[in-house]
């Protein structure tokens, strides 16, 4: 980083681009981390019958008056689960075998490994989960000014952020905004492919006490136009880029560009 | 019945049989030309013609059925009519998992529904010459031994498989579809963009009104309307009409819980891992409800190279199937003679072959302990 244009900055840019900094620097340990956690254990070993038949217990069934033994069956154990000592010889009258570690217990609900695979998918850098992350200090709360470039929308759509609906791959955000003078309420998905970046315009001054800001619909609470807020901060990224005055090179800092 | 010919404007074509002018007509007694000998199929018809089908020829000499059409009912005949719309292969069961949506190359949502293939095994095989019809029996899941009855735990015992959840037969083309008893079948069964059908239970609703049940308009909300706002409205029209409601007519009554179909559903993702194979769309019945998951009948089956590939690796995954359902059979033998002579505690105290002794099991179990 040069130093002659720190000296031009403002103080607001400086405390922008620390938190720029301390963003990526946060991604780069998070995209860094799973690398070395992702050697996940070894999948099972495929279910390679050795034996003339797989494992078997009894299962007893008591007389009710004597308690003597009636009569008995041999309960096979399933398809994919290891033999263990234990198990191969355990007797008993009325059985309970030790469950098998099958596929269904590994994964009894897929759904979050699933979504965790999607979402890595989608969302290679993690920026897009970062920035609406609640653990995230950085993230994008309720109440600030948003600017989302859309793949196919034409004009970057900017707005106050109403409201995020977290669910999974289905994570959206609401916007509200104005387009020729009329107040424009528009939801995106925010790993939608189509949702080429999210940026933070402006932050609100102290956090929202509210989750949803429906009282933005009030004429009394609207927001009204996020233009002017938009203008200003073109103008500081530019200021921080130096884009304006080096024939529109643009090297610096790009703001939370996604993917 | 057709005005019959006059005998003037056929007589001149069965004359010249070459003409095109015979194939179209359907003419019944050119016979003759064909088959000199015989004297006994087109005794019947001798003037005129019919739409009726082309008898066949006698096979036996006294068979009572000589001479007919072959049967167009009957196990045979529903087999053949059924064989175009019978997949080639066995589907297999599953448990719907829940809701997400795959987000599409070009920006679309696509909604799919999880579904999870829990210790799926083939059970048994119906055959045409047993049973009358091809069939894979596949189970799913597992179940506690106390919770299935002795019948059941005897099955089990001689096809040499844990006892299972939920049974299910899958209907199959011809033999071809049928595969070794005991193996597993994983989500690869199915590939990525093939079709399927998924058969499951829809929720029950309960006695619903016509409004939710078929989607009837209901009344107004004004206009003189006295506390009619849901009913149903007229059943039908009054005297002149017969005076009473059709059958079959629309009405209010129990909702879901019915076998639904979803035809055509493509495959969106297949995962051994998890144990899932993903489909489009949304799939009927509550969470945990078990599916049956099988190759579309209103789309081209999964091509040869494919069957025969998934084929090929559930044998090589299984290669003793086939040894280790002779041996249970010859066990479960064993047992249910014991069990019917009265045997099975000494034969359990004493120990089975390839089994351990009980003084031997005990000291296992503590050194294990």
């Amino acid at each position: 980083m040069n130093v002659a244009p720190v000296i031009r900055r403002p103080l607001a840019s400086l405390k922008n681009s620390l938190r720029k900094q301390r963003e990526i620097r946060r991604l780069l340990a998070t995209t860094t981390e799973p690398t070395s956690n992702t050697s996940a254990p070894p999948p099972p070993p495929a279910s390679r019958s050795t034996k003339p038949l797989p494992e078997s217990n009894f299962f007893t069934i008591p007389d009710p008056k004597t308690k003597q033994l009636r009569t008995a069956f041999a309960v096979y154990s399933p398809p994919r689960s290891q033999p263990t000592v234990a198990k191969t010889t355990f007797i008993s009258t009325t059985i309970n075998p030790p469950p098998p570690q099958t596929l269904v217990q590994a994964h009894h609900d897929p759904l979050p490994a699933l979504k965790q695979k999607q979402i890595s998918l989608l969302d290679p850098t993690g920026a897009r989960t970062a920035l609406f992350s609640r653990t995230n200090r950085d993230a994008a709360r309720v109440g600030d000014v948003l600017m989302v470039t859309h793949r196919r929308g034409g004009e970057p759509f900017a707005g106050v952020l109403m409201s995020i609906r977290r669910a999974g791959i289905d994570t959206a955000i609401l916007l509200r905004g104005r387009l020729t003078k009329v107040a424009v309420e528009m939801w995106f998905k925010i790993y939608n492919r189509n949702v080429a970046g999210i940026e933070v315009v402006h932050r609100r001054k102290k956090p929202a006490r509210r989750a949803r800001l429906t009282y933005l619909r009030k004429s009394k609470h609207d927001v009204g136009d996020v233009q002017s807020l938009v203008f200003a901060w073109k103008r500081s990224r530019n200021v921080l880029t130096t884009g304006a005055k080096s024939k529109g090179q643009r090297t610096g800092v790009k703001g939370q560009r996604l993917s | 019945m057709a005005p019959r010919l006059p005998a003037r404007c056929w007589r001149q074509l069965q004359t010249t049989t070459t003409t095109p002018a015979t194939t179209t007509l359907p003419l019944r007694p050119q016979c003759a030309s064909i088959r000199p000998l015989s004297t006994t199929s087109c005794v019947a018809v001798k003037y005129g013609w019919t739409t009726l089908p082309k008898r066949s020829r006698p096979t036996r000499f006294n068979a009572a059925t000589a001479g007919l059409p072959k049967p167009t009912a009957g196990p045979a005949a529903a087999l053949a009519r059924r064989a175009r719309t019978t997949p080639l292969r066995t589907g297999v069961l599953a448990v719907k998992k829940g809701m997400t949506a795959f987000m599409g190359k070009s920006g679309t949502r696509i909604p799919c529904t999880v579904l999870q293939l829990d210790e799926v095994q083939t059970i048994a095989n119906k055959t045409r010459d047993k049973n009358g019809y091809w069939a894979v029996q596949v189970g799913l899941g597992t179940r506690r031994p106390i919770a299935v009855g002795a019948p059941m735990l005897g099955y089990f015992e001689a096809k040499g498989v844990a006892p299972k959840q939920h049974l299910a037969e899958f209907p199959v083309r011809n033999a071809d579809g049928l595969l070794p008893v005991g193996v597993q079948l994983l989500p690869d069964w199915f590939h990525v963009g093939q079709w399927v059908d998924v058969r499951s239970d829809s929720k029950g609703q309960g006695f619903a009104g016509g409004m939710k049940r078929h989607g009837f308009s209901g009344q107004e909300a004004s206009h003189g309307n006295s506390k009619n706002h849901r009913t149903i409205g007229s059943a039908g029209p009054s005297q002149g009409s017969g005076s009473r409601v059709l059958p079959g007519k629309k009405m209010p009554g129990r909702m879901g819980g019915e076998r639904v179909t979803l035809q055509n559903l493509p495959v969106l993702m297949v995962d051994n891992e998890l144990g899932i194979v993903v489909v489009k769309g949304a799939v009927a019945g509550p969470k945990g409800c078990i599916v049956k998951i099988q190759d579309a009948v209103k789309k081209a089956p999964p091509a040869q190279e494919f069957i025969e590939q998934t084929r090929k690796l559930v044998e090589e995954r299984f290669p003793l199937a086939e040894e280790q359902l002779e041996a249970a059979r010859k066990r479960h033998l064993e047992l249910k003679e014991a069990r019917r002579t009265k045997r099975i505690a000494e034969l359990l105290a004493g120990g089975l072959e390839g089994q351990a002794g009980i003084e031997e099991v005990a000291a296992t179990f503590c050194t294990s302990l």
